[in-house]
């Protein structure tokens, strides 16, 4: 993997090129939070919900370990297969071997954001397994050999178009069909023999629960449901972070979950594994890829709060103007931003400049995660380790040697006064200029504040600072 | 040589926040604790369910096929209902695929999300819930539960099913250009037949 920082702006920038892509987007994801809200807005204890559930996994994380032991106590009681993977190698390793133990070459399974940042498609392709996703936005993704660009909807940056074209490659449909319920129904015709004929199935897991051994599996489509049911063989790759204490607990994330998601009340299945099906065999990674490490960052640990629910990424400015792509990681949007770089700070160096700062992702969170706190915060971490590009590292010295001396800072406004008015366009906006880049610099003045207010206000301040001076 | 599972949770014994400043909220209940037939029917129809209300007269199998008149391949787990298909035909996962109307009766529903639950106690097989076009719940009022607090607290059966499914209206996408497609992969339609 390259270590070269993503370069958001400009992937964002082609975004924005696009104006039918970049209004539907935009449109579809501020709906998702105007959705969101009116669920808020019927539950009076909306808030205690969210004080709950950030409380509760508070607690959780600072009691993993124990909880870890007791999920798997009773898991293994249970009869479920329960396996632990250091980082994505591990975990593809793990997989693969069970696949091949069964002698299992085709895999279909749920969206699970562990096993993309496990990588694990291509590592399995070259075992010779064939994965089939099923889920729909993740299967667009998949044929059209993209990341997800938003954790719920993964295919949320494409029209309706842009499927037609995807499936009449490969399921030979019309490439003019522009009515998304006949391409559902496509997916649903060539996903079922698909299903039928698989030998493994693959869930993630959206929450366990400790005190029984059991993860909980939330989709909209049924298709976790189908990918474990139908092949004898369930494997469920799982973050450390995802454990609850309490099944009693499960009721306070269920409410919250798909209304912050998708502004709807319960997503139409909630699936609570406890054990293999009759005749069937059940296994369980927990993955830590970095997990653990990132408990003990004191600013960011907070992060591992988070239920994926992705209502950060609705409500930010920056990511419903820029898409999930433009992040170049598997995480996108503020809640990428913030974990991104602890899977590879140089090449995340750029996403925690992504944010107005806005705080409009801390507001939504479900969990409470400070996020724009933490935006900031990681700015700081990656200023003290130099990972700032050159240019804003420039400046920003620059501006702090100015800053810091008062008469150099008076004068240098002055000129810059005289040379907004003054100068070409050429040498005030290029590439030393980035914050010309999409934006006019400020109009000058025929007066500077510190002109104004000696002219207007310092003789008549003085004798109100008079008495100060007396005491 | 440490294994993954010791070096895991060694890092996380070292790396997590005092655990003293953490402590264990007590269970909450929260929220509106009407368990009403209404209340759940309002929740089961904003979540593209059904009810299949009952003609005078009318046997369940007859409602079904009003419901469903094109279904050849009924197959019925429940004694109020015949069904076409016998459920003893349905052994392995894939042979519910062929299966029009799946009916059931589920143990439970609850009123705040219009949910109904089914485990392997109500299914021959746990694909029987999944494969079939479409789905006939039968549920008796007075086993609804307010919401989903008080669903997790008295239901048993969430600790003692090994699979246990809330299924909240049919199965629905809106990955494609945001439009709401009821029926994705899963069961096309859910309706509820009270008992």
């Amino acid at each position: 993997m390259s270590d070269k920082p993503v370069n958001h702006a400009r992937a964002a920038e082609h975004f924005i090129e696009d104006a039918p892509h970049l209004q539907f987007h935009d449109e579809r994801l501020w709906d998702m939070r105007q959705k969101r809200d009116a669920q808020m807005h019927i539950l009076p204890e909306w808030q205690e919900l969210r004080e709950e559930a950030s409380r509760i996994k508070e607690h959780t994380l600072s009691r993993l370990p124990e909880y870890l032991e007791q999920f798997e106590t009773n898991a293994k009681k249970n009869g479920i297969h329960v396996h632990w993977a250091r980082d994505g190698t591990e975990h593809n390793r793990i997989v693969g071997e069970i696949l091949k133990a069964h002698n299992a070459r085709n895999l279909i399974k749920s969206k699970s954001m562990v096993t993309e940042e496990c990588d694990m498609r291509p590592y399995l392709a070259k075992q010779g397994v064939t994965v089939t996703e099923t889920d729909l936005g993740e299967r667009i993704q998949q044929l059209d050999d993209q990341l997800p660009s938003h954790i719920v909807v993964p295919a949320v940056h494409k029209l309706t178009a842009d499927v037609a074209k995807i499936f009449a490659k490969d399921y030979h449909t019309d490439p003019n069909i522009r009515d998304p319920h006949l391409l559902a129904e496509a997916q649903r015709q060539a996903a079922r023999p698909v299903i039928l004929h698989a030998d493994a199935g693959m869930t993630g897991g959206n929450f366990v629960v400790a005190e029984t051994g059991t993860f909980v599996v939330c989709t909209n489509e049924g298709n976790a449901d189908l990918s474990a049911t139908v092949p004898n063989l369930h494997i469920a790759t799982i973050g450390i972070e995802r454990l609850v204490p309490r099944m009693a607990d499960m009721g306070v994330f269920i409410r919250l979950l798909s209304r912050s998601a998708l502004g709807s009340p319960i997503t139409q299945y909630t699936t609570h594994f406890r054990g293999p099906q009759k005749g069937g065999e059940m296994h369980v990674v927990l993955v830590d890829n970095g997990r653990a490490a990132r408990l003990g960052m004191e600013d960011f640990w907070t992060s591992l709060k988070c239920i994926r629910c992705g209502a950060c990424m609705n409500t930010c400015p920056v990511y419903r103007r820029s898409g999930g792509l433009s992040y170049g990681a598997v995480y996108s949007g503020p809640i990428g931003a913030i974990i991104d770089p602890t899977f590879n700070e140089r090449k995340y160096s750029t996403l925690p400049y992504a944010s107005t700062l806005n705080g409009s992702c801390t507001n939504v969170c479900p969990v409470k995660i400070n996020i724009h706190e933490q935006l900031y915060k990681w700015r700081r971490v990656l200023v003290q380790h130099h990972e700032m590009p050159f240019v804003k590292r420039e400046i920003m010295h620059m501006a702090g040697k100015l800053m810091g001396q008062p008469k150099m800072y008076r004068a240098a406004i002055k000129a810059t006064e005289v040379s907004l008015s003054t100068m070409p366009r050429f040498v005030l906006y290029n590439w030393l200029n980035p914050w010309g880049k999409h934006r006019e610099n400020p109009h000058p003045v025929k007066q500077t504040f510190n002109d104004w207010y000696r002219k207007n206000r310092e003789t008549a301040a003085k004798p109100a600072a008079a008495p100060e001076t007396k005491k | 040589m440490s294994t993954a599972r010791d070096e895991i949770l060694q890092a996380l014994r070292a790396n997590r926040p005092t655990p003293e400043n953490h402590p264990l909220p007590p269970v909450a209940t929260l929220g509106d604790l009407d368990a009403s037939r209404e209340r759940f029917i309002t929740s089961l129809r904003i979540l593209g369910g059904d009810v299949l209300e009952p003609v005078e007269g009318e046997t369940l199998d007859q409602a079904i096929l009003r419901r469903h008149p094109d279904a050849r391949m009924i197959c019925s787990n429940v004694p109020e209902a015949k069904g076409t298909l016998p459920v003893e035909k349905v052994k392995t996962p894939q042979d519910a695929a062929t299966i029009d109307v799946t009916v059931v009766r589920a143990p439970f529903g609850i009123a705040e999300m219009g949910s109904i639950f089914l485990s392997e106690a109500q299914l021959p097989i746990n694909s029987f819930a999944h494969l079939g076009q479409h789905i006939v719940v039968l549920l008796a009022a007075d086993q609804l539960t307010a919401n989903m607090h008080t669903a997790y607290q008295e239901r048993p059966e969430f600790k003692t099913a090994n699979y246990g499914v809330l299924m909240s209206g049919p199965s629905a996408t809106a990955d494609i250009q945001g439009v709401l497609i009821r029926g994705a992969q899963g069961v096309r339609s859910l309706s509820v037949w009270f008992t």
